[in-house]
């Protein structure tokens, strides 16, 4: 990777490094401040979380995850939650693996322009006609109309993710294993798929992490018995602030799979994010 | 479906059965059949319900009442709607104030990213957290840090010895405390985007203008940023599609609020349709959206085109 300020002719003054330190650290405080702030939120009594100024540490307490836990029903939300973003991620890669192979092979432009449309469009857009729908088909409420709305984010993003993947495997690869007699599911599985794992890692990855993060669907698509995480604790805000303990505890427990899982991919995920424009 | 490679030859004249060879004049590989399960799960599920709202906007229709077709009608009455225009310009005062900070927050990010020797890897890594977090966890944060009485900001700004604000209660400091939020979440996407395209411009460009004696500030605003034009484009296209969406932060943070003031587009066409039941409105004025993020995106695909090198 070349990195342009680091130059052959001028050395940077130790001013200039402090400076761009400092800059660093206040860009780091910043981003981390807030994030930092709620979790240490989540270990305070309600009381605590109130005082100004604020009492950095306090005696930890884990009194609002034992309320969130026992006196609401956030492990089954977290549960349905789970159930959702894994069957949502799992129909985005089962449907766009193929594809992508396929648009790739192909070198076509329609399908992902066709998805990109679907992007730009609001999702209150498709609720109202999906509710419509799966109102008559009496589906709302189960995981099946969650795992198939929310395919409608996944199966765009793990496309459009996969397909620089798909690309740079080299055409004369593929065109052997046709030569060699195989079939074209066989040359995808066989040839095509152990070359793109890096690509469905991070297509799988941030499939789970739209899917988990989005509410809208499942705010009004879900039931009783399938609200998610995100929806309960939506409700949590609703019901007015009483109990701000629980509240960030709440926040920090469906802030943590998508900030595990965003380490483990660290930067790729920002070519996938930006829709192949850049690549990351 | 499965004969799409080569069907195995004739019986050669010998009776011998020779291998296929797919040279000159041979059927190529045809794939096209492996989209189709996702093409029609985009059609049943995308294309399907944007026709229907299509169709359903042209009609007159609300819970409990017979449709009825009045054309253009909803279109029309949106141009005179007050509280639509009013959620238009909400929408383009937003998308005006959070893009500025974004760009110009995520172009200093995205440098001070790149003098970065030390720790590189974990720095970039934290910048990412911002916008990997959920909406709803984004909105708690706000309204707890933003509390006009027990919120940490207020303290905060206490401390420097200037007055405590409302935030997200005031009507005209609502639009400004929502796009800070948001830039807070996005401007690290800024940064890792300018980040990419830094690292991708040619060396020798710096080079020469180092020798020409061009460094600094003016070495910025010279040679980095006119090359770094195609990827903040590329940056504003994609905050461009979010932002005149806007939805998330103003739906669990402000439900719209105070009054009208932070009632998006999308706000409004969700609470006409979910919560007023006005099904036929509620479409045509997220249709009206849809429009107006496909032309915005046009315009910023023809600057593009514009200013590649």
């Amino acid at each position: 990777m070349s990195t342009v300020p680091a130059s052959p002719l001028h050395r940077r003054s130790p001013s200039a490094l402090l400076l761009g330190r400092l800059q660093v650290v206040l860009m780091l405080t910043l981003v981390l401040l807030p994030i930092a702030w709620m979790l240490l939120a989540s270990f305070k009594h309600s009381v605590d979380v109130m005082t100004l100024p604020p009492r950095l540490f306090t005696a930890p307490t884990l009194d609002n995850y034992r309320e969130l836990f026992g006196r609401t029903d956030f492990l089954h939300n977290t549960w349905n939650s789970l159930v959702v973003a894994f069957g949502a991620t799992l129909l985005g890669l089962v449907l766009a693996i193929p594809a992508a192979f396929a648009i790739s092979w192909h070198r076509m432009t329609w399908p992902a322009t066709l998805t990109l449309f679907a992007r730009m469009a609001p999702g209150t857009l498709f609720l109202l006609p999906w509710f419509v729908l799966f109102s008559k088909l009496d589906l709302v409420g189960s995981y099946t109309v969650l795992i198939l709305t929310h395919g409608a984010i996944t199966v765009p993003v793990a496309l459009w993710t996969l397909l620089p993947y798909f690309d740079g495997v080299p055409r004369a690869l593929i065109e052997s294993g046709q030569i060699d007699g195989c079939r074209p599911h066989a040359i995808l599985l066989r040839i095509v798929l152990p070359l793109v794992v890096p690509g469905i890692m991070v297509a799988a990855i941030l499939c789970f992490v739209f899917t988990w993060n989005y509410f809208l669907f499942a705010l009004a698509l879900s039931g009783f018995d399938t609200k998610t995480a995100i929806v309960a604790s939506f409700n949590f805000v609703g019901e007015g602030v009483t109990n701000w303990g629980a509240l960030m505890a709440a926040a920090s427990m469906i802030a943590m799979p998508p900030l595990v899982l965003a380490l483990l991919v660290q930067r790729r995920l920002v070519s996938g994010l930006a829709l192949g424009a850049v690549k990351g | 479906m499965k004969s799409i490679v080569a069907a195995p030859a004739a019986a050669s004249p010998a009776g011998i059965a020779q291998r296929p060879h797919p040279g000159l004049g041979q059927r190529s590989l045809s794939l096209a059949w492996m989209m189709w399960p996702a093409v029609s799960f985009v059609g049943a599920m995308i294309v399907f319900p944007l026709a229907y709202a299509v169709w359903i906007s042209l009609y007159d229709a609300s819970l409990g009442a017979e449709p009825r077709f009045v054309g253009l009608g909803n279109y029309l009455g949106l141009l005179r709607d007050p509280e639509f225009r009013n959620a238009f310009k909400v929408t383009w005062l937003l998308y005006a104030a959070a893009l500025a900070m974004q760009l110009v927050l995520g172009t200093w990010l995205g440098v001070v990213l790149n003098g970065v020797r030390w720790a590189r890897n974990l720095v970039c890594t934290i910048a990412i957290t911002p916008f990997m977090l959920p909406p709803v966890v984004v909105g708690m944060m706000a309204m707890v840090l933003l509390d006009p009485s027990v919120g940490i900001v207020n303290w905060l700004i206490g401390l420097i010895g200037m007055p405590p604000q409302l935030w997200l209660a005031h009507p005209t400091w609502v639009l400004a405390s929502v796009a800070l939020v948001d830039t807070w979440q996005w401007a690290p996407f800024v940064a890792l985007l300018v980040l990419g395209g830094l690292q991708s411009l040619p060396v020798s460009v710096f080079e020469a203008a180092e020798v020409d004696g061009v460094i600094g500030w003016r070495r910025f605003v010279f040679v980095t940023l006119p090359l770094l034009g195609p990827t903040l484009l590329t940056a504003a296209v994609l905050r461009s599609v979010d932002l005149l969406r806007f939805f998330d932060l103003v739906f669990i943070a402000t439900r719209g609020g105070p009054g009208n003031a932070s009632t998006t587009m999308n706000m409004y066409a969700y609470q006409q349709g979910f919560e007023f039941s006005r099904f036929g409105w509620a479409s045509a004025s997220m249709i009206t959206l849809s429009l107006v993020v496909l032309c915005t995106v046009v315009v910023f695909a023809r600057l593009r085109r514009a200013v590649s090198w």
